[in-house]
């Protein structure tokens, strides 16, 4: 969970009436009163698994403050059991390991350091570790495989990178009796294989979940004036919450002119980012390209697999380029120069724009961070769709209902580096730590307290558990609800896990300011700019190890 | 060693063979140590034996052996002059293991095809790079963008002079206000760019753009158009900047003796005069030090663009050193990445030696 979110909660839980009157509200102070008990009371070896969950929940309570490295030590000592099932006390003493992760918010790896301690103890591993800014990580971690000096055992580490590092045969393959311990089958559907696979092994032990979902400001589309002019003006539909791009170009040019209803300022439809974020840009492009671009029967929408042809300038995407340079003009001034931070954090939770697309954090600083006043009058649903869609293997457009939502980034997850392949103890010691962490029940407890991760697991979307942790259901499945939909979408589009993903990104945002700054003649040109582009870096990686590891990672 | 040099002897060196003889061993033994380990290293690293090195520390260490042998060495070949190279040597040795052979492998790198994705890693690709960057729009357009910013140091100047000027004169509260002139100097380029470009410029709340729609702009847009993000970098990069120009001219305004304008008003110079044909030409050389100094820090600007525009919009405000942090850093292109630094550095090399060519001749006393 993310801290804001988490701090909102509590500030919430300690103020709301609601919640000492209902039923959950009981159930609430229970939690809160049970802190004290529970909190100094051994880990009992047989608890039964609903039981330990709602004991996990209560350390430290919802209440009671953040948690801090008693508490995660706690939890790890809590959730041993799996542990113990595969491990002999002191069986890996003598045994040492290097884990790498971030130190983002003073989250990541000292959750994992406090978490690991029960283990470290249990086992007589020891563990080291390598802490990383987030700016920090990419460059380390790609000069550690350049130069052959990978120091570490364990890491931490984004999907989109599994093609520099399981491409390159970097990493250690899942053992069976770790798939058991951490019960992958409970993972929502977007992150089973392909995902976390490699020419059909298993290598990625998940802990986080990402998608993009779409933000709309519910109180323009219950404005009576809207409506009424919508139903002048517009093209004849119900003034209601768009579910294709279409519509959302649509109200966008609706919109313009008119006034916010809730600031009284001018009223903004979907907010594009027109300026790069260190590649993470791209994703807001794809999120308008992948109802056109992602066709149901094919897993490939950003290259094709046999050839590594970009097909980023398709006409799906040409389409999606085109769509924000017509709505540029409905846009707030300077848009130009408004990168996803500011669409998000300075725009739409501050009250200017109808429309967005974001991360999780959106929905839930939306209710949480001082600076947002949209709190009350805010949405969420998956992406928007589209009645057409562009089938790369006939090269043509079909007439068809589709939706295909964007798992931008896809998630943290842990791996285990093959250079502790040949120590069958150290081996088995990796991945035990790494099980350990990537646990179901560790899970429900990084969602529900700040751990920096989001939900990644059906289980972790059981409502029932965190009302009875003292959690308001409705804030709850408002923020979790459009996520799940989307993570277990048939047609969710994942992204490329190919060495250099980012640096495709990155020189896609470069030839995307400068179309949108008017320096090439359409959409046309820019898409092919950026493709031009894409096929020198295929070309500069290696088109043939590309095209084999893009094929591995769809699982062809 | 001449009589004349013996004035500056302080003891008189009597070197036996065996300490000459010690001496030339040292050297020529750490070196051949030095030279072995390093040709062994060599030797791996091509795949023709293995000598069980695990990384390059062992050359590292058998350079700073010989590094020392070579200075005790002096000492022991040529006593006292041995000695005072010693107050050179190691400054040299330092200079070649921090920047000469760091240049050589630079330009090693730059003359590779090296994307650290690549599963192949480094490869040697000759001029490739050089027709990459010759034939690449960013990088002449970041180069086009550097010409228009050191430009915009001549309004620096000229602003950073009067401002010393002010002062320079007898003004209340001088004290407090070349305290408070400073005070942006002081600051974080990084710190500038939130401070200023993401906050007051932000076009809703920003107070900068809350007195532009009071001065009657409607929509205050900073950044949006390619010329106003031009400037608006200028501004917060001068902003920054005058001020250190400002205070090396007014060092240089109160070493000036005030006789000399004195002797100018004496003489019927008016206000301007005094100014425009004494105090001007006499501040020349501290001027042109001070635009060379900015142009070399102008050179470098990349943080403020790299926080507020990202290049943005459409290129327009992207140094050469953002261009290439975007293609180093984000693109992991280290070869092409080094290789536009590496050509930078020369043309800045070249500039600036025909500047200070200039700047001689310009500083040579015409009377």
């Amino acid at each position: 969970m993310k801290v804001e979110l988490y701090h909102q909660a509590v500030r919430a839980g300690l103020t709301r009436r609601r919640l000492l009157q209902s039923g959950a509200g009981l159930g609430g102070m229970a939690v809160l009163g049970g802190t004290v008990l529970g909190a100094g009371l051994a880990p009992r070896a047989a608890r039964a698994q609903s039981d330990l969950r709602a004991e996990i929940l209560k350390i430290p309570g919802v209440g009671m403050g953040s948690p801090t490295d008693a508490d995660w030590q706690k939890v790890g000592e809590m959730v041993l059991d799996a542990t113990r099932a595969n491990v002999a006390e002191g069986e890996f003493a003598g045994v040492e390991l290097t884990f790498m992760g971030l130190n983002n918010q003073n989250l990541h790896n000292f959750l994992f350091r406090g978490f690991l301690k029960p283990w470290e103890a249990y086992t007589g591993a020891r563990i080291n570790w390598i802490d990383l800014a987030q700016a920090d990580y990419n460059a380390r971690l790609q000069q550690s495989i350049a130069t052959g000096t990978v120091d570490f055992d364990i890491i931490e580490m984004g999907a989109p990178f599994e093609g520099d590092v399981l491409g390159k045969g970097l990493a250690s393959e899942m053992p069976d009796w770790v798939k058991a311990q951490i019960d992958m089958d409970d993972y929502v559907g977007y992150l089973k294989a392909p995902v976390g696979t490699w020419g059909g092994k298993t290598y990625r032990i998940s802990i986080d979940g990402d998608c993009h979902t779409f933000a709309y400001r519910k109180d323009y589309y219950d404005s009576a004036e809207f409506a009424e002019a919508w139903k002048a003006e517009g093209d004849g539909s119900d003034w209601a919450p768009p579910r294709t791009w279409a519509a959302v170009q649509a109200h966008s040019k609706f919109l313009k002119g008119r006034k916010d209803p809730l600031t009284g300022l001018d009223a903004h439809g979907f907010l594009d980012p027109l300026k790069g974020w260190g590649g993470f840009g791209f994703y807001f492009l794809e999120d308008r390209a992948t109802a056109y671009a992602k066709h149901p029967d094919d897993p490939a929408w950003l290259f094709d697999p046999e050839t590594m042809k970009p097909r980023v300038n398709n006409p799906a995407f040409v389409r999606a380029i085109q769509e924000v340079m017509d709505i540029m003009d409905t846009q707030p001034a300077d848009q130009i120069n408004a990168d996803p931070g500011t669409t998000a954090f300075q725009q739409f939770l501050a009250g200017t724009g109808g429309m967005l697309t974001w991360w999780g954090d959106v929905g839930s600083s939306a209710r949480t961070s001082d600076g947002s006043v949209v709190g009350d009058v805010v949405g969420f649903d998956i992406l928007p769709g589209s009645d057409q869609v562009w089938n790369a293997a006939s090269g043509a457009w079909e007439d068809r209902a589709n939706e295909a939502p964007n798992m931008a980034y896809i998630g943290w997850g842990v791996y285990v580096m093959a250079r502790v392949d040949s120590d069958a103890k150290r081996q088995k010691a990796a991945w035990s730590a790494a099980a350990h962490l990537g646990g179901k029940d560790i899970a429900l407890w990084m969602s529900a307290y700040p751990s920096g991760f989001q939900p990644y697991r059906n289980s972790q979307f059981q409502y029932d558990e965190w009302e009875a942790a003292g959690y308001d259901r409705a804030f709850i499945e408002d923020y979790l609800g459009s996520n799940l939909d989307s993570y277990n979408h048939a047609n969710a589009a994942i992204e490329p896990r190919i060495p250099g993903i980012f640096q495709y990104y990155s020189v896609a945002e470069d030839e995307l300011a400068k179309g949108y700054a008017g320096q090439y003649k359409s959409a046309q040109e820019t898409a092919d700019a950026i493709a031009a582009a894409w096929e020198k870096i295929t070309d500069q990686i290696g088109r043939d190890s590309q095209i084999a590891l893009y094929k591995a990672s769809l699982g062809l | 060693m001449s009589a004349g040099d013996l004035l500056h002897t302080v003891t008189n060196d009597n070197l036996s063979a065996q300490r000459v003889a010690l001496g030339r061993w040292l050297v020529r033994g750490s070196a051949a140590i030095l030279v072995l380990v390093a040709a062994a290293q060599g030797a791996q690293v091509a795949g023709l034996r293995d000598f069980g090195f695990a990384n390059w520390r062992p050359t590292l260490y058998a350079y700073a052996l010989w590094s020392v042998c070579l200075c005790w060495g002096q000492v022991l070949m040529r006593g006292e002059q041995g000695k005072r190279v010693l107050f050179v040597l190691p400054a040299v040795l330092f200079v070649l293991s921090m920047a000469v052979l760091p240049l050589i492998f630079g330009l090693g790198i730059a003359f590779s095809d090296w994307n650290l994705a690549s599963p192949t890693g480094r490869k040697f690709n000759g001029l490739a790079n050089l027709a990459q960057m010759w034939a690449d729009p960013f990088y002449w357009n970041a180069l086009k963008n550097m010409v228009w910013y050191v430009l915009a140091i001549l309004p620096e100047y000229a602003i950073a002079f009067a401002l010393a000027l002010l002062l320079n004169a007898e003004i209340r509260a001088r004290k407090f206000f070349r305290v408070a002139f400073l005070l942006p100097l002081m600051l974080s380029p990084v710190a500038v760019s939130w401070m200023v470009g993401k906050s007051m410029m932000e076009i809703r709340f920003g107070p900068l753009a809350r007195l532009a729609r009071w001065a009657g702009w409607d929509s205050p847009s900073f950044f949006g158009s390619p010329e106003m993000a031009r400037f608006m970098i200028m501004a917060m990069d001068a902003w920054t900047f005058i001020p250190f120009m400002m205070i090396m001219i007014l060092a240089g305004l109160q070493a000036i003796p005030r006789e000399v304008q004195e002797a100018a008003r004496v003489d019927g110079a008016s206000g301007w005069r005094g100014f425009w044909e004494v105090t001007f030409p006499l501040m020349l050389p501290v001027s042109l030090t001070a635009i060379l100094i900015r142009i070399i820090f102008k050179l470098k600007l990349a943080d403020i663009i790299i926080n507020v525009t990202a290049g943005g919009p459409g290129g327009a405000t992207d140094s050469v050193t953002s261009f290439i942090f975007r293609e180093y850093r984000d693109r992991s292109n280290v070869g092409y990445g080094t290789l536009l630094a590496m050509v930078y550095l020369v043309l800045i090399v070249i500039a600036m030696t025909i500047l200070m060519k200039l700047a001689d001749r310009w500083m040579r006393p015409k009377y």
